[in-house]
């Protein structure tokens, strides 16, 4: 293996190239705070306004569902660092097997809210529309305003995590074709600190709609 | 154990924790205006998994810059935003067609 390293004409260095690839991702992540920064927003603005029915809300989402998928994406992240870790050290082989990890408890994660919670939640018509919607009464209208947070705010979460397991095939192909190396895996950093965001939205999402107001 | 695990290891043991915090907070008999302070662990958590998981403390700079701007982008949007919610004092009205 060489021990340079090629680089786009641009850039006086391969570590530049790398630096650069890096920043740039974390300001595309930037401009997703702030379009999740709406969506936070719009959960403020309504919850205040609505406090009854968000709580009314939250206490019909599945909370053993959203406490399972907040373990699997924590620990999908956990498993992805260590791929990191292990390619730092040219272990391609664990770095595949820790994206393969990923890919699956991602998988996982899909797989309970849009093949579990979701239709669990048409069921038991907590779908915002719904002529005969299972919340009635002074809450109603809240609880209705609260499930169209939670059905919008989940949806764009889900489509995140589309793209992550997407740019994870894209790592494993290119990892099974040995195209990293200790000197270059800019694009598995890259790509880890999308699936870290991802876990973050998650995180911000997690107490919205499964936590605040079960209590009483 | 080598230490870049370790450290790995720390960070999700921490995430658990913490998510074990919120989970429980969550049951706490909080009054309504008060119980978003459910989020505090959360908030932690994603510190946890910005400085654990996403290493920005050790990338170039720029990074840092960039994640700074971010959260205080993030701040003013939600400063500004929830201050007319969260300040305004509504009046009762009586229905003037009640009779």
């Amino acid at each position: 293996m060489s021990s340079t390293v090629a680089h786009d004409f641009q850039y006086e260095s391969a570590s530049y190239q790398a630096q650069t690839a890096v920043a740039g991702m974390w300001l595309f992540l930037a401009t997703e705070v702030l379009f999740f920064g709406g969506m936070i927003l719009t959960w403020i603005y309504s919850r205040h306004w609505n406090q009854l029915g968000f709580d009314a809300g939250v206490r019909q989402t599945d909370l053993s569902i959203g406490t399972l998928n907040t373990f699997v994406l924590v620990t999908s992240s956990f498993v992805y660092a260590l791929g990191l870790l292990f390619i730092r050290e040219g272990n391609i082989r664990q770095l595949i097997r820790c994206c393969v990890v990923t890919l699956v408890l991602g998988l996982i994660f899909l797989a309970l809210k849009f093949g579990v919670e979701w239709p669990e939640d048409f069921a038991h018509h907590l779908f915002p529309s719904a002529p005969n919607f299972k919340i009635s009464g002074p809450s109603e209208g809240g609880a209705r305003l609260f499930f169209i947070f939670y059905f919008i705010g989940t949806a764009l979460h889900g489509v995140h995590m589309v793209v992550g397991i997407g740019l994870l095939l894209w790592v494993i192909r290119r990892a099974r074709r040995g195209e990293f190396s200790p000197s270059y895996h800019t694009p598995v950093t890259v790509v880890g600190l999308y699936w870290s965001f991802v876990d973050i939205v998650w995180l911000t999402l997690y107490p919205l709609i499964y936590l605040i107001g079960r209590g009483r | 154990m080598k230490p870049g695990m370790m450290r790995l290891l720390v960070t999700w043991g921490l995430l658990i924790l913490l998510g074990g915090t919120e989970l429980a907070a969550s049951y706490l008999p909080l009054a309504r205006c008060w119980r978003p302070l459910v989020m505090i662990p959360g908030v932690l958590m994603v510190l946890v998994v910005s400085i654990g998981f996403m290493e920005v403390k050790k990338g170039p700079v720029i990074v840092r810059a960039f994640a700074v701007a971010a959260m205080f982008w993030l701040f003013v949007l939600l400063a500004l935003g929830s201050a007319d919610p969260l300040t305004r004092t509504n009046y009762y009205v009586p229905d003037i067609h009640v009779k």
